[in-house]
């Protein structure tokens, strides 16, 4: 054998040994993972996803005060896919406290009065049930943030989510009449306070701002059950379709993406993707996003 | 009967008025905390059912009769018997009133003895109320003292308890501060407990506010005041009471030390000036009397003692307050708005056509408690002059929960008819309408769509189209401007409730194809 051939071999042989590895680092993207996983059970495919991402753990430290974060905007029910359902929640409130989070807070700003919508969606009694705390919104608890963005500068929060350890986000994939879709950039609307009708105006720009500033440690889509049309508040069970997925990142803006892609539409034709993308918070383009998909 | 069980008498009297009070007080305002689902029922209107004032206004007003009402007959059947017991022993405002009157006993202003003259008051307010009510109009709720407790209470004492509470702890909402620290467990109790999410607020706080305050502080002038002189179902009873068994007379062992006038409601005494008419059984002469010399019995009163203990309005009073009363009936009839056919306010769903609401109507403010997200308010005078304290809709507080139907519920007379949920969500209130010199999608020429967003209608009453137009900035673009599916639209007030816009709102609901006056002409 000669020399040339013995480095040329060994050479391969040991790359083939990394093989799968450098495979993965020539082929698939390097940017943040995103999971999606689809199946029968919501609750299930939520656990799965987070496990796919490197477990709860990897994410929350022990003794954190985590605060979740769903859709309970609306006083609409779980088939009417208005808010986030129940079961994602569920799961998500029972992998942080398994994890070691000293207190879970389920919480959320809604459109309609909070003591309806907790109760119809379901969500309070869900994550009372897993032993969260759910905590109303009170006006008493704004304090002004500056989100240093373009259009969404100085702005009421509830401190809330400020004063947390860590921020899940689980939004719910749904229509949206002047944004398009509401998934995980626009679900952050939910920790402000008041007068947030006046952020539709440039909607996409206060999107991205708001997402570009304030930054959730976990974003977990449910697309479960998402609303196809007349939303973001829906109300026919006609407009609903089952995909029966959940998705979940790291990166706000591409687990936006692939709910896109599961809502079966293209991210470009969104203004607040574009916006994200300008902002280079992640890819646009689905194939160049590190993507994992599993069924159960 | 024995001085010593009139004592008890006295207790069970106390106990009576406590309890009755707390029943009204706990029904109305776990009403005020409960949300927006049907499927929570309060009993809250069951104490109107007790009112017979009540039932006679509305049969005289809209010639039928309201089943439930005839609960009515069994205090007044009882009254025949008793006395004015319920005024004595049950009726919540009337205790409000004899707890103020014992508050302020120590500050001795009263004269003493009975004030014949203004006793007489009542009877002519009663008088006014069922004549005007004969010509359609119906001032009964403004002087019932169920509806002007329940009003009062709904619209100003309730809210301001929310409003002290909360501002004397709000602090400690927030996490720094050793105030703030020390407060939190007291905030965080009473926010969870007591406190309404949102603070209710409602118009004319001051008018209904100022009438109440000033009723209770009438009370410094001459003790039970409003019960006295005022209460027109006071009057009603106090008719009836003239006939009853009920009787107090003093005996041989009385000493004539008139202490049973000391703490007597009307200030008469079985030893003197004892008036079966405004007697309201409260045992307080019989407690009070040194040497057991009253004695309470029921037995049938003889006719030539009757004229002797009551009062006489006599004919010319009589007769005045009728003309009053006509005239009273009349005024707001020939007011200019009624021969207008706009109008600019809104009633609650299920409302029914305006000229039988107003007969129907005791602005007693069951709705206004009721309402999940505080969208009723009390009108002053946008409904003419007798829609005052009638509810009218302010899509400035609230708006129409979709999945809510419990205005409709609770309204003891039926001016709000019963809906079914499925009824309700298709009740046209109203339409809104898109002021487009104001709309951000057409005044300034960008997208905002938040009405659009809320609008509860599953089909979408409200719709945008993609128009291309010229901006604030002068350059043309593609705007999703807004419009409403007038036959989808029900009114609800929610576009309203959320336009972003501080000025004026760009879409704003209107009367316009109201459903309860379809078939009015």
């Amino acid at each position: 054998m000669k020399r040339r051939d013995f480095i040329k071999k060994t050479a391969m042989i040991s790359s083939s040994l990394y093989l799968p590895g450098l495979l993965g680092m020539a082929q698939a993207p390097k940017g943040d993972l995103v999971v999606k996983v689809e199946g029968e059970s919501p609750y299930e495919i939520t656990k799965r996803a987070v496990k796919e991402l490197g477990g709860m753990e990897k994410f929350i430290s022990k003794q954190d005060i985590v605060m979740v974060k769903p859709n309970i905007g609306w006083n609409r029910e779980v088939e009417q896919a208005a808010c986030t359902n129940p079961d994602v929640v569920r799961a998500i409130v029972e992998m942080a406290l398994n994890a070691g989070a000293k207190k879970v807070i389920v919480m959320d700003n809604p459109c309609h009065k909070a003591e309806d919508t907790y109760s119809r969606s379901g969500i309070k009694e869900a994550a009372q049930k897993a032993g969260a705390e759910v905590r109303f919104p009170d006006e008493n608890r704004l304090v002004v943030h500056d989100f240093k963005g373009q259009r969404v500068t100085q702005w009421p929060v509830f401190k809330d989510f400020l004063d947390v350890d860590k921020v899940i986000n689980v939004p719910i994939l749904k229509h949206h009449g002047s944004a398009g879709l509401t998934i995980a950039m626009k679900n952050l609307y939910g920790i402000l306070g008041g007068n947030r009708g006046k952020l539709h105006r440039d909607m996409a720009q206060g999107i991205a701002d708001l997402a570009y500033s304030f930054k959730p440690r976990l974003n977990i889509v449910d697309a479960y059950r998402i609303l196809l049309r007349n939303g973001p508040i829906g109300g026919r069970v006609s407009d609903v379709e089952l995909k029966k997925t959940v998705i979940a990142s790291t990166n706000i803006m591409e687990a936006d993406v692939v709910a896109v892609n599961v809502f079966g539409s293209a991210p470009e034709q969104y203004d607040f993707i574009r916006a994200a993308f300008e902002r280079k918070m992640g890819q646009m383009d689905i194939s160049k996003i590190n993507l994992k998909t599993i069924k159960i | 009967m024995k001085a010593k069980t009139g004592k008890h008498f006295q207790k069970a009297r106390i106990m009576a008025q406590v309890v009755f009070t707390f029943l009204f007080f706990y029904l109305l305002l776990s009403a005020g905390r409960a949300g927006a689902g049907a499927e929570s029922f309060t009993y809250t209107d069951y104490f109107f059912y007790f009112d017979p004032l009540l039932l006679l206004l509305n049969f005289i007003a809209t010639s039928k009769i309201l089943p439930l009402f005839l609960l009515s007959l069994v205090p007044l059947a009882l009254t025949f018997v008793l006395g004015r017991f319920f005024c004595g022993w049950v009726c919540p405002f009337g205790a409000v009133n004899q707890f103020f009157s014992w508050i302020f006993k120590k500050s001795k202003k009263e004269k003493k003895g009975v004030d014949k003259k203004l006793l007489k008051l009542k009877y002519i307010m009663l008088i006014l109320v069922v004549v005007s009510a004969l010509m359609g109009a119906h001032y009964g709720g403004w002087l019932d003292p169920f509806s002007l407790l329940t009003r009062s209470v709904t619209t100003i004492v309730n809210p301001s308890v929310n409003y002290l509470l909360e501002e004397s702890l709000k602090k400690g909402a927030k996490d720094e501060g050793i105030v703030a620290k020390g407060l939190k467990p007291f905030y965080n109790f009473s926010r969870k407990n007591l406190l309404t999410v949102k603070q209710r607020a409602y118009h004319q706080t001051f008018i209904i506010g100022g009438i109440f305050f000033l009723l209770l502080f009438l009370n410094l002038y001459k003790r039970r005041f409003f019960c006295n002189y005022l209460c027109p179902l006071g009057a009603l009873y106090g008719l009836a009471a003239r006939f009853s068994l009920f009787n107090l007379k003093t005996d041989e062992k009385c000493i004539s030390c008139k202490a049973c006038a000391r703490n007597c409601t009307y200030k008469g005494s079985p030893f003197e000036d004892y008036l079966k008419s405004d007697c309201v059984v409260c045992f307080n002469c019989v407690g009070d009397c040194p040497t057991d010399a009253i004695a309470a019995s029921l037995k049938v009163p003889k006719k030539e003692n009757r004229a002797a203990v009551d009062i006489d309005l006599g004919r010319r009073k009589i007769m005045g307050s009728i003309v009053f009363g006509l005239c009273l009936g009349a005024l707001p009839k020939i007011a200019s708005p009624v021969r207008s056919r706009l109008h600019r306010f809104l009633r609650p769903p299920g409302s029914v056509p305006e000229k039988e609401f107003l007969k129907k109507c005791i602005r007693c403010g069951e709705c206004m408690q009721i309402c999940p997200t505080n969208f009723i308010q009390p009108a002053l005078f946008e409904t003419g002059m007798e829609g005052v304290w009638t509810p009218v809709l302010n899509a400035q507080t609230g708006y129409c929960e979709y999945t809510c139907n419990k205005c409709t519920r609770v309204c003891p007379t039926k001016a709000i008819a019963p809906l079914e949920l499925k009824e309700k969500q298709k009740f046209k209130m109203g339409v809104a309408v898109v002021d487009r010199n104001r709309c951000y999608t057409y005044a300034d020429g960008y997208n905002c769509a938040v009405c659009e967003e809320h609008c509860p209608i599953p089909e979408k009453a409200i719709r945008f189209r993609e128009v291309p137009t010229w901006n604030f900035e002068g350059k043309q673009v593609n705007v999703k401007q807004v419009y409403v599916v007038p036959d989808l639209c029900t009114g609800c007030g929610i576009c309203e409730n959320v336009c972003p816009r501080t000025d004026a709102p760009g879409i704003l609901m209107s009367a316009e194809e109201e459903q309860r006056e379809e078939l009015t002409f």
